[in-house]
This record gives C-alpha cells, sequence and structure tokens, in this order.
C-alpha cells in the first residue's frame, strides 16, 4: 500500500505544536464545525435519501395494508397485524427455517475449506501465485449468472454436472426439480462460491503470522499439527471470525444466485427469506407483509453488522497505523 | 514460507491445481458452451465440442433488448461509479481529517449501511421510485446504486486516506489554499491510487447487481444480469446464447480479478477486517 510522505523534515514539529486541532490556522478561520459538514453533507445526503427514507418508510408500510397498486384495494392501517400474521404464516417459518438452514450448513462448510486451502497453499510451489488469484474468480463471479450456470450444469439428460453424476452410476435425477436436492443445489452453489472467500480472508491472515514464531516452535519440538492447533489457530480466531460475520451478514440477505436457479422451487422447497419477501410483494402484491419482512431482517442484519463493527474499532486502528 | 521436499511440492501442486480445476469448471462451462450451438449442447453430449462456432454470439448480439441492456449495465456502472466515488471521498476526507462529536457513529453508521440487505430497501425504493416518475430509469437505478455503492466506497478508502501524511495539506493551507482547494489540487492527486481501486470495486458492484435491477426497472432501463436471467425461464432453450452472454458479462470480472490482485481482499471486507 503506498503511504506517500512528503520529504520536508521541519513538519514533525509542526504536528506536535498542532496537537488536537491539525489545521490550527485555517479551521479556527473557517469554524470548526461548519467545514466536516460540507465535506459531509452530500453522503449524508445520499443516505438518507436512498437509506435513511426507505427505511422509515418501510417501517411505516409494514404497518398497513398496503396493496402494491391503488386498484387492488384500500390501504387499511393495521399497527402490529402484519407481524402477527407473519407469525402464524407457515410459508413465513419456512422461508426462516430454510434461510437459517442455508447459513449454518454452508458457512461451516465453506470455513473448513477455505481454512483447510489456505494452510495447504501458503508455501511456495509451481503456480503458487497462479491457483491463489484464479480460485478467488468465482467469488467476482456474477451472482445471477452463477445461479443460471448451475441450473444449466443440473439438467437432467444434457447438464454437464447431471452427465457426471449419471456416469458415476447415480440414475438420472431431476435435481432442481425435486425439493431436497434442489435445496442441497443451492448450497452447494454457494458453496462452491464462497469458500474461496473464506480461503482470500484466511490466506491473509495467515500470512502475517511471523515466521520466526512458527519456526521456533518447529525448533522446539512441535509437530504441524501442533503448530496449526497451538499457535496457528488461536492467532487466527479473530480472522476468521470477522470472516464469518461478513459472510452471514452476505448468506442472511442471498436472493439473485437462488431466483436465477430455482426461483424458489420445486414449490417453496428453496424459497429463502429475501425470495419470499420478493413473492410476497410481487407476487401476492401484500406490500405491507412483505415491508414487515424486510424489517424482519433489517433488525437482524443490524445486529449481526453492530457486531462485526465492535470487535473491528477500525477506524482507530487505521489511525494509529498511520500515525495521524 | 516452508521447506518442503519436493515430492511434498509436487503433491501440494498438484492437490492446488485439482482443487482449482472443481472451482474453475462452472466457469469453464460458460466460456466453452458460448461457442457451441443450442442445437447440440441439447443433443445430450455436454463433453464434445467438435463443431465450435460464435452462432450464439451473433444470435445473442442480435437480440435488441441485450445489446441496449449491456449499455445500460455500463451506463449505470459508470454513473453510479462517479456519483460514489466524487461523494464517497469527500465525506471519507471529512471523517479522516476533522474532529467532531459523533465522527465514530457516523462512520460506523456507514459500515452498517454497507450491510444491509437490499430486500429490506428495494420495496420502499419501488415505492418512493414510482410515485416520484423515476421507476424504470438510468438515474432511478443509479441512486439505487449509489445505496450500497456511497457507503462502501467510504469504507474502502478510509485506509488510503489515513496513510497520508498530513503535511502536504497544512503547506498548501499556510500557502493561502482554501479547505476544498487542499482537498481538490493537493488531496486528491495523492491518493489517486486509491481512487482508482474504489472506482473499479464501486464498478463492479454495479455491473453484479441484480435484484435492484429486477425489481426498479422494466424495458426501458433494464440491465444486462436481469435480461441474461430473462433469456431462461421460458420453454425456448437457449443455453448457448445465455453462455455467449455470460461470457461477455465476465469480461469485465476476468479483467478486474487479475488487475486487483492486490486489492482483492481489502476489497471484499472493506472496513470489516483490521487495518
Amino acid at each position: 500500500m503506498s503511504s506517500p510522505k512528503p520529504a520536508t523534515s521541519g513538519s514533525s514539529g509542526k504536528d506536535e505544536t498542532g496537537g488536537a486541532t491539525p489545521f490550527p490556522t485555517r479551521a479556527k478561520r473557517s469554524g470548526r464545525g461548519g467545514a466536516p459538514l460540507l465535506f459531509l453533507a452530500p453522503a449524508l445526503l445520499v443516505v438518507f435519501a436512498v437509506l435513511i427514507f426507505p427505511i422509515l418508510f418501510s417501517l411505516f408500510v409494514s404497518t398497513w395494508n398496503w396493496p402494491l397498486s391503488e386498484g387492488l384495494g384500500p390501504r387499511v392501517f393495521v399497527g402490529m397485524g402484519n407481524y402477527l400474521t407473519l407469525f402464524t404464516d407457515s410459508e413465513f417459518w419456512n422461508s426462516l427455517r430454510l434461510q437459517l438452514g442455508f447459513v449454518f450448513i454452508a458457512l461451516p462448510i465453506e470455513l473448513i475449506l477455505g481454512y483447510a486451502a489456505a494452510l495447504l497453499l501458503n508455501r511456495e510451489f509451481f503456480g503458487a501465485g497462479f491457483v491463489r488469484t484464479l480460485l478467488l474468480l468465482p467469488v467476482f463471479f456474477l451472482p445471477v449468472l452463477s445461479g443460471i450456470i448451475w441450473r444449466f450444469m443440473l439438467q437432467p439428460r444434457y447438464g454437464p454436472l447431471a452427465q457426471i453424476l449419471v456416469a458415476l452410476g447415480i440414475p438420472e435425477t431431476s435435481w432442481l426439480g425435486t425439493p431436497g436436492w434442489a435445496y442441497a443445489a443451492v448450497i452447494l452453489q454457494d458453496i462452491w462460491r464462497m469458500w474461496p472467500f473464506m480461503f482470500m480472508l484466511i490466506y491473509a491472515g495467515l500470512s502475517n503470522i511471523p515466521g520466526e514464531l512458527l519456526e521456533a516452535a518447529e525448533i522446539d519440538g512441535a509437530r504441524y499439527w501442533q503448530r496449526v492447533r497451538i499457535i496457528i489457530t488461536p492467532l487466527l480466531t479473530p480472522t476468521i471470525m470477522t470472516a464469518l460475520l461478513l459472510r452471514l451478514i452476505d448468506a442472511l440477505r442471498i436472493f439473485s444466485e437462488v431466483f436465477a436457479m430455482t426461483e424458489g422451487g420445486p414449490g417453496t422447497a428453496t424459497l429463502l427469506f429475501s425470495l419470499y419477501a420478493n413473492k410476497q410483494a410481487f407476487t401476492y402484491m401484500k406490500v405491507g407483509m412483505a415491508s414487515a419482512m424486510a424489517i424482519f431482517l433489517l433488525v437482524l442484519s443490524v445486529v449481526f453488522a453492530l457486531t462485526l463493527v465492535r470487535r473491528n474499532m477500525s477506524l482507530e486502528e487505521l489511525e494509529r497505523k498511520a500515525g495521524n | 514460507m516452508k521447506r518442503n521436499r519436493p515430492i511434498v511440492n509436487i503433491a501440494i501442486a498438484v492437490a492446488a491445481f485439482l482443487v482449482l480445476i472443481v472451482e474453475l469448471f462452472p466457469i469453464g462451462i460458460t466460456l466453452l458452451n458460448g461457442f457451441r450451438r443450442d442445437v447440440i449442447i441439447l443433443s445430450a453430449k455436454p463433453f464434445e465440442f467438435s463443431q465450435l462456432s460464435l452462432r450464439s454470439y451473433e444470435l445473442v448480439l442480435a437480440r435488441p433488448g441485450f445489446v441496449k441492456s449491456l449499455w445500460t449495465s455500463v451506463e449505470v456502472g459508470l454513473l453510479s461509479t462517479a456519483a460514489s466515488i466524487i461523494v464517497a471521498a469527500m465525506a471519507a476526507y471529512g471523517i479522516s481529517r476533522f474532529r467532531f462529536k459523533g465522527r465514530n457513529l457516523l462512520a460506523y453508521s456507514f459500515l452498517v449501511f454497507r450491510m444491509l440487505p437490499q430486500i429490506s430497501l428495494v420495496i420502499a425504493l419501488y415505492l418512493m421510485f414510482k410515485s416520484l416518475g423515476i421507476r424504470d430509469t438510468v438515474f432511478g437505478l443509479t441512486l439505487a446504486h449509489t445505496s450500497f455503492n456511497v457507503p462502501y466506497v467510504i469504507w474502502l478508502l478510509l485506509p488510503f486516506f489515513t496513510a497520508v501524511d498530513k503535511s502536504y495539506e497544512e503547506a498548501a493551507m499556510v500557502d493561502g489554499c482554501t479547505r476544498f482547494g487542499v482537498f481538490r489540487r493537493v488531496f486528491l492527486p495523492i491518493v489517486s491510487p486509491g481512487l482508482v481501486v474504489g472506482a473499479v470495486f464501486a464498478f463492479i458492484n454495479s455491473w453484479n447487481e441484480f435484484l435492484y435491477a429486477l425489481i426498479l426497472t422494466g424495458i426501458n432501463a433494464r440491465t444486462a444480469p436481469v435480461s441474461i436471467n430473462s433469456l431462461i425461464g421460458s420453454d425456448i432453450l437457449t443455453w448457448g446464447q445465455v453462455c455467449a452472454g455470460g461470457t461477455i458479462l465476465l469480461l469485465p470480472i476476468f479483467i478486474f480479478t487479475v488487475s486487483m490482485q492486490r486489492f482483492l481482499i481489502r476489497g471484499v471486507s472493506a472496513g470489516g477486517v483490521k487495518g
């Protein structure tokens, strides 16, 4: 990373006299309260227009029986009614169950694969850099295209993956047409796409562990697995927690891949949370109910996002590192 | 970092390449099937690549809707990138260069905003855009894309911004430059590498985005990901065209992954990882 520093040697003395206010002369004249606001105003405006206002509006709509268009009937205030209806709605519980199952099956597998690959690839071998870079391609693969290609690969009769399975002696199956298999396929798609994400973060954490530490342990007679268990894993735990939280927040809102792959079907077998909210709004045309779901997921995500933020006070960390 | 015996090295290289082959299989399927005709794809010989042709490319590029959606994707991507970079650079400067009340709270709320589920916003945005008459417009979709790109780019830029020594700006201030002049003429040139990284990531975010484009656009401002998804789902099976179109959509991703190697980790974890 680039950290340009001017060659002038007199600057450090000026910094000390500046103390808490970095720009004493001008800052006082322009008014310290006004200047940051000037720089932050555009961002605040955007955040208000496309984030805060829509959230407040969703909150408002979620207390109404609000049909998608006016021709579909009147809007009626129902208070907490939509939320109460949700909790008695079997399709809601189904989507929540599928969503949580998805997260709790996919993430541990992604973590294990990512960790194993990071340990394996954390050394020099022929083509190491090449492998490490290309492994990341699926992470940036268009989510919707990933869903489409998996759908294609699993088509009976001509799908490449389906054909491989047949060649392995597994009877011809309509993988995406069978509820259990479709759900497994959706999870497999996510594992395929996202374990390299875990790998990427854990590998970066692994390369930050000082080599001397591991060499010292080796000299002391620690075997490879002892080193992994006693030194590497504890040192990597913060990185792993961060990677898991980032993945968790992302996995909770999965939509495009599944929409392209199965559209939530067959039936409601892969109707994950966001897909069901989308269906409530644009198929059942119950925008109030969909908004209640939107708020529910929002609260859940914010809880995890706050956990992540509290664990990583990165703003101060950044400044300490930069020495500013 | 480790000294292995050659045989171990070879074993690891072989294992690594096997894993890589599995990981790249679906991508390879996309690339190869773009050069196979639909008739051949449906003929139940998925690994026969004898009659490769550009027919699927011709067909998909002959669809006026697809080509238009590609341009819309580029347009929305560039506009939302430009808007996000300007807005986020100013905000990141404000956060990294001033001490004010609520500064931490503000910075962290941007971090939380970048993690909100899209479905939570899209329904309200749909209603808002419809009543404002900006549904199915490039402007509306661009605005929607700034909702994830602005908070994201702020946190991507912060490490670049805090790393710049303050004495450059101090010198310019002493010379009588205004605060905004310093930002524009002194600070931005220094952090231009960061701005490039931020812009590239913002563009890719926008390029890959599907849900907003699906809900907030119709025929006029439909983007390529929506357009390619609409190729399937009917009873007409056009996988060759889907793969050809998909390959076109993947080109920026290939260039991006290879050229941004050094910044990929920072990009996916912007603000989420210490230091």
